[in-house]
């Protein structure tokens, strides 16, 4: 069945193939193929919750890293139910898509206490999730677990899964003395066991004998084969052990029984009966290998799949998306951005945010969601755009998972508006085409890379903005009960002489208001003054009514140290208290001088999100 | 070295799977017999008025009330389950921490009444979805809260279904939650008028710019004049409004508005409004622009006046208006809550099987925050419960049942299959009737069975359902004779039970118990669980913390690199809290200074002796902290969870890496309360089958341990066992 549809308004006639755990596999099988022949990959997650309270959300006035903080906190925090994925391509006015929708449920299948122990639930999330009709039963019930990268190493090592080894280096130096002994032992002792197995097997025992021989040789059966577990007590013995047995016994296989601790605890050595079983038995073990891998790493398989396939791949405010995927399947979120960036592009090379590249666009500047963007384009622009989805999609399939579709097309429609011509999108061996290069790996959510990618300045949504410098920035906060920013800059007013000169007071939460001061220095003075003993006048009044004042200085250790309490004027306050450790500092959030911000006139939070 | 206690759990654990299993099949042998099955009344948004209507009956009648909740989690990271090394502030801390963080998904009432003509029990499990929906708009942080993977896990397991409870679930608000709003709105309202009268003000200043704009307001003036004029003329003369055009008529609609005249305002700009507004201000002295809402929308209306008098009036009718409907709004969102207010309001006497934890997240999601310290929060809960039971402990310390029980496992579904077999098999010939069984006859709605059994384990209703058949049968081997027993009389007054009423566990491991009504705690009673015995006795005074030690490092190897700096015997337990933490209780109070300081003197020292030193094996890495006893409270109170207890002590802000004691005086001050549990050993029944048995184990155990070492190794593997056993154990519900 080929659904050919025209535009966005058709698209509750997009099918995207739902995925769970009973038709995971297959859906592996078909994708793989897709992913490396198509041009992009669009993802798209849908979490339990994203910020907890009002101030968590980046705002306008955050820097790379403060909104990386933020990211990092709510990726740690929440947890991933929908997965969607969709390679697509870009051919003449055309959309070839295969979107699926992968559930996702963080279940503890090898009883390791892992992926996740807890997760967080936003009642909003669930309950916009239920008004879509998302089924939560199907998701708890039948969602795919996962680990992540890191979570696997540690998970091998845990369920101690013996590793075969092949890899036995001849070591050229001369063995000790203590070495020799241990070599000896071990000759000995598989040699007396090897011959006590053939022994037993020709002999017809009795079940007591067999079992007392078998207690005190210590021989087990390994997949219906006798083996025996030889103890280690380092990697060097191990070597040691796997070179006696290349070195004189043909027909043994070793095993590696990893310890709980990481290393290697014991070799486990099997007997086979000849050269054709030890090959079965070899085949064995690699498929065990990979049937265990499989179960293991779960939903990871697709994230490994893109990241192999090399292609770009598309998501929409990818601070977030790309925090949850790196957090979840890939490794815990380093503190830096800097690091998240690099660890990130070893695995996504490129990275394209259709955020970012509506931002090229004069009508699209304002636009920070999808369907608004969808019928923003409508109106502006005649961009005919084929959807084709030449997926067998059942009537059950429903509208889960449809922005990865939206986001696909939206691409679509912003290169042919930028005039990126489908044969310069097709990307060839794995770099990606030079036209789009200048778009990808841009993180933060209001930069404008274009204009000045350098100073890591923050660009607000609106027409009216200035740019302003952090350093111009004060943060205000212990006023007494509710303020509007009105009534608290007539307050300030008239409070300082500082207050004289332009300035704009807008609220950040309800507890804390953000204070920019247009002249240089001026901020400077404030502070000074709050914090000074001369304070006079009605400043003086605020002070002794519980106001307090910091810098953007604050606000950024508040940010890097995870005070998230629900008030930012607590979080403040925490910082405050907090004695600095330059060192520490350095590391973590480079001098690189006060970034730029633009300043908007509008509301400073943008509630249109939700 | 008393270690039976721990096989016991571990034939405890199999027993339960095959009761389990038993129950399964006997509930579908049943269910194909019994001709009654019919589920029990499960409440979810839509039903909960109805439902609520009939509870409050039934509660009233009720002689007492079994509850259960289900939780989508227990504990927010593994160093916070309950331990035997848990002081009793601690324990409280844990109990705080979970229900703080988890949310309550499943709520199960059922409310019990002795029928007195019919000699037997009526009740009506009623299961509530509950789901904390945030049904009014609030500033501040958002309802959140977390899910223990394994929990949820569990729940599908026995197939709860988590649609019901996100799509249809009851929301609630505390008391708490609901005084704030009443106080918000009371503000809220002031403000309104001087929001409406600003925006007037507002809107005046603005001069009219486009020629538009003047054109609009023009005409708009002679619509409004042409109206009052014809309600002028309708009052004096009587006469019918003219006819107006029809794009008039639909714009502007007259309706009476609080007994006046008025014209609603349809499909107009909010530009348009404004520019209304003014005219309305500027030119007509009796006409008032009001925003009015009804039925969830709002509408702009012109009311016409007859004075300042009456536009005060209005104006004072409109805003009791908008308060009393907000008042609605916050009444209908107090939800589930007024199940819990009808309960505490009734005071009837609550049952619960090891209920401390449900009746602690009662406490954190009806009432309020939970308080500080156990005490606060033991006498207030007694406050609004006068009266509860739980029916662990009176399995547990009363000889009569515990003979009953065998001396097994005390879960709830073991205790209703040993307790009421008669019901659980749905057949009143199974128990050879030897015992008087007490009848209990369902009824949900209309519909009424004495053989009912339709329910699942582990479905919030039907635990309470079974929790209260166990107190009901438990009264009558009490020797409480409910035919007797009048419906007047407080159950809770009943001198048989007066041993028990208000008797909680606070820490179903460590087997204390608190009373509710003094505040006391009262030891760890039952021979059968002496608990205390599997460790050499504890005194927190003793303990160090120390976490962030190598990886690999295992019990015996710690026990080993103190025991060689300290002296063989200086070491009583190790024991873990995770793979980054260990508990060192020391033979004397005054190691835990030595060893602090040692520790100390070897990390600020860096020479080859302090290299070479036994306790270095210990500090290898150089991210190993240790403190006393009290910084493990500490951390225990602080809101983060984090999964490794050596990450949540960074993350709780914890940069050194040795805290001293400032003086043995002090030590001695923070005596521990562990001594308390000597004293109330009431309980102790001797019971010679028990005693044997303790007797058998303790031998096996001393023949294995050759000499002290290796004993304690065992020990040490053991309690590592035992953790992953009880850890298994909690997450099914006790």
């Amino acid at each position: 069945m080929w659904l050919q549809r025209r535009g966005l308004s058709t698209k509750r006639e997009w099918r995207v193939k739902q995925v769970t755990k009973s038709n995971f596999s297959q859906t592996l099988e078909s994708l793989k193929p897709q992913i490396s022949q198509s041009d992009f990959v669009a993802v798209s997650l849908q979490k339990t919750g994203s910020f907890s309270a009002p101030w968590h959300r980046v705002l306008p006035f955050d820097t790379p890293q403060t909104a990386y903080s933020k990211a990092r906190f709510a990726a740690d925090k929440f947890q991933v139910f929908q997965f969607a994925v969709c390679p697509f391509s870009v051919r003449a006015s055309k959309v070839v898509a295969h979107p699926y929708n992968f559930h996702l449920f963080p279940r503890d299948e090898l009883k390791i206490g892992m992926p996740s122990y807890s997760f967080s639930c936003q009642t909003s999330y669930l309950a916009s999730m239920a008004r879509e009709g998302f089924d939560f039963n199907v998701c708890i019930y039948d969602g795919i677990s996962y680990l992540s990268r890191a979570q696997e190493s540690v998970a091998n090592a845990r369920i101690g899964n013996p590793i075969p080894s092949n890899n036995v280096k001849t070591s050229s130096s001369t063995p000790s003395v203590a070495d020799a002994v241990f070599i000896e032992r071990i000759k000995s002792r598989v040699k007396h066991w090897k011959s006590a197995c053939r022994d037993s097997s020709t002999r017809a025992d009795e079940a007591l004998v067999k079992s007392l021989r078998k207690l005190i040789l210590g021989s087990e059966e390994y997949r219906s084969r006798p083996c025996v577990n030889l103890d280690v007590c380092s990697e060097h013995q191990v070597q040691l052990v796997l070179e006696v047995l290349g070195e004189f016994f043909d027909d043994l296989v070793p095993l590696l029984i990893p310890a709980k601790g990481g290393g290697t605890q014991a070799v486990r050595v099997i007997l086979t009966s000849s050269e054709e079983d030890k090959d079965l038995l070899k085949r064995e073990l690699q498929d065990l290998e990979e049937e265990q891998n499989k179960r293991v790493c779960g939903f990871r398989e697709v994230i490994d799949l893109i990241s192999a396939s090399q292609k770009p791949v598309v998501s929409h405010n990818s601070l977030n998306e790309f925090a949850f995927i790196h957090s979840k399947f890939l490794s815990p979120l380093p503190p830096n951005m800097d690091e998240f960036m690099c660890s990130l592009r070893m695995v996504f090379p490129h990275v394209l945010d259709v955020n970012h590249l509506m931002k090229e666009i004069g009508p699209l500047k304002k636009v920070t969601n999808l369907s608004a963007a969808a019928s923003c384009l409508k109106r502006r622009f005649f961009v005919p755009i084929d959807m084709e989805i030449p997926h067998q999609a059942s009537n059950e399939d429903k509208i889960h998972g449809h922005n990865v579709l939206k986001i696909s097309h939206l691409l679509a429609n912003l290169c042919s508006i930028l005039k990126i011509t489908p044969e310069m999108i097709q990307s060839d061996g794995g770099h990606l085409a030079s036209a789009l290069e200048g778009y990808a790996n841009i993180f933060h959510p209001h930069s404008t890379n274009t204009e000045d990618p350098i100073d890591g300045g923050i660009k607000v949504w609106t027409d009216d903005t200035r740019k302003v410098s952090s350093e111009g920035l004060v943060f205000i906060w212990g006023f007494r009960g509710r303020m509007s920013a009105g009534g608290l800059k007539r307050l300030l007013q008239g409070s300082h002489s500082v207050f004289s000169e332009e300035f704009d007071v807008r609220m950040v939460d309800g507890s804390c208001a953000i204070v920019v001061f247009w002249q240089s220095g001026l901020s400077q003075t404030f502070l000074e003054a709050i914090s000074s003993n001369w304070i006079s006048g009605l400043l003086r009044e605020m002070v002794s009514e519980g106001l307090r004042a910091a810098g953007y200085e604050t606000y950024k250790k508040a940010c890097r140290l995870g005070f998230w309490e629900a008030d930012l004027a607590d979080s403040l306050d925490k910082a405050l208290e907090e004695p600095d450790h330059n060192s520490e500092a350095d590391s973590e959030a480079k001098p690189t001088g006060p970034s730029q911000i633009y300043w908007s006139r509008d509301s400073i939070i943008n509630l249109d999100e939700l | 070295m008393k270690q039976w206690p721990l096989l016991r759990s571990l034939s405890e654990s199999l027993t339960r799977t095959l009761a389990a299993h038993s129950a399964y099949t006997l509930r579908f042998l049943s269910s194909a017999t019994a001709s009654p099955t019919f589920a029990l009344k499960n409440v979810t948004k839509s039903n909960f008025e109805s439902s609520l209507a009939d509870l409050r009956r039934h509660v009233r009648d009720a002689d007492f009330v079994a509850i259960d909740l289900e939780m989508t989690g227990v504990t927010s990271a593994p160093w916070r389950e309950s331990f035997e090394f848990d002081r009793f502030d601690v324990q409280y801390l844990k109990v705080k921490d979970s229900a703080e963080k988890f949310a309550v998904v499943q709520f199960g009432v059922c409310p019990f009444r002795w029928d007195s003509s019919r000699h037997c029990f009526v009740a009506h499990p009623h299961n509530f979805y509950v789901f904390p929906r945030q049904e009014l708009p609030v500033d501040g942080p958002s309802y959140e809260f977390l899910c223990q993977t394994t929990s949820i896990d569990f729940l599908a397991k026995y197939q709860f279904d988590f649609n019901a409870c996100i799509y249809e679930g009851v929301s609630y608000l505390s008391r708490e939650q609901e005084n704030e709003m009443l106080r918000c709105l009371n503000s809220e309202c002031d403000d309104e008028m001087s929001l409406l009268w600003r925006n007037m003000k507002e809107v005046r200043d603005t001069p009219l710019v486009s020629v538009a704009d003047v054109l609009f307001s023009e005409r708009m003036k002679n619509r409004f004049n042409e109206w009052r004029k014809e309600l002028l003329q309708d009052r004096k003369g009587g006469s019918q409004f003219l006819e107006t055009s029809n794009d008039m008529k639909q714009q502007f609609q007259t309706i009476f508005f609080k007994m006046r005249p008025a014209l609603i305002l349809n499909g107009f700009t909010a530009h348009q409004l404004r520019l209304i507004q003014l005219v309305i201000k500027k030119h007509f002295k009796d006409l008032v622009y009001i925003r009015s809402s009804g039925d969830g929308s709002y509408s702009e209306l012109i009311v016409y006046i007859d004075s300042d008098n009456d536009k005060n009036l209005l104006m004072k009718e409109v805003k009791d208006g908008l308060r009393r409907e907000a008042e609605m709004k916050i009444k209908t969102a107090v939800g589930f809550r007024h199940v819990i207010d009808l309960l505490s309001s009734e005071q009837k006497l609550i049952v619960g099987h090891n209920c401390l934890l449900d009746i602690a997240h009662i406490y954190n999601k009806f009432f309020g925050p939970l308080p500080l310290t156990a005490e606060d929060f033991v006498s207030s809960i007694h406050k609004y419960f006068p009266y509860m039971i739980d029916t662990k402990i009176l399995l547990n310390t009363n000889n009569v049942l515990k003979h009953l029980m065998k001396n097994g496992s005390t879960s709830l579904s073991k205790a209703f299959a040993s307790l009421c077999p008669q019901i659980a098999s749905s057949s009143k010939n199974s128990g050879l009737a030897f015992q008087p069984w007490v009848e209990v006859e369902v009824q949900v709605d209309d519909m009424r069975s004495s053989n009912w059994n339709s329910g699942a384990k582990h479905e919030a209703g039907y635990d309470a359902f079974m929790t209260g058949c166990v107190f009901a049968q438990a009264c009558s081997n009490l020797g409480i004779d409910f035919k007797k027993h009048s419906s007047s009389a407080n159950l809770a007054h009943n001198k048989n039970l007066q041993k028990h009423v208000n008797h909680l566990y606070f820490s179903w491991v460590n087997g204390d118990i608190i009373d509710l009504g003094t505040g006391n705690r009262i030891a760890a009673t039952t021979v059968c669980y002496n608990l205390k015995r599997r460790y050499p006795k504890i005194l927190f005074s003793n303990i160090v913390i120390v976490w962030g030690f190598p990886s690999q490092l295992s019990s015996k190897k710690i026990r080993e690199c103190i025991s060689k700096a300290f002296g063989p015997i200086s070491v009583t337990t190790i024991y873990h809290l995770d793979e980054t933490a260990v508990f060192v209780q020391f033979s004397k109070p005054e190691l835990v200074a030595d060893f602090l300081v040692l520790k100390e003197t070897l990390e600020t020292i860096q020479d080859p002796i302090s290299v070479l030193h036994p306790l270095s094996v210990l500090l290898e890495g150089g991210n190993t902290c240790a403190a006393s006893y009290e910084t493990y409270k500490e951390i225990c109170s602080s809101p983060i969870s984090k999964v490794m207890f050596a990450d949540q002590a960074k993350a709780v802000g914890i940069k050194w890496k040795t805290k001293l004691i400032e003086s043995k005086e002090k030590v001695k001050t923070q005596e521990d309360e562990s001594f308390s549990k000597e004293n109330g050993a009431t309980d102790a029944a001797s019971d010679p089958a028990d005693k044997s048995k303790t007797r058998k184990i303790e031998d096996v155990i001393d023949n294995l341990s050759d000499d002290r070492i290796s004993g304690s190794e065992i020990i040490d593997s053991l309690y590592a066992a035992q953790t992953k056993l009880s850890k298994h154990i909690r997450t099914t519900n006790l």
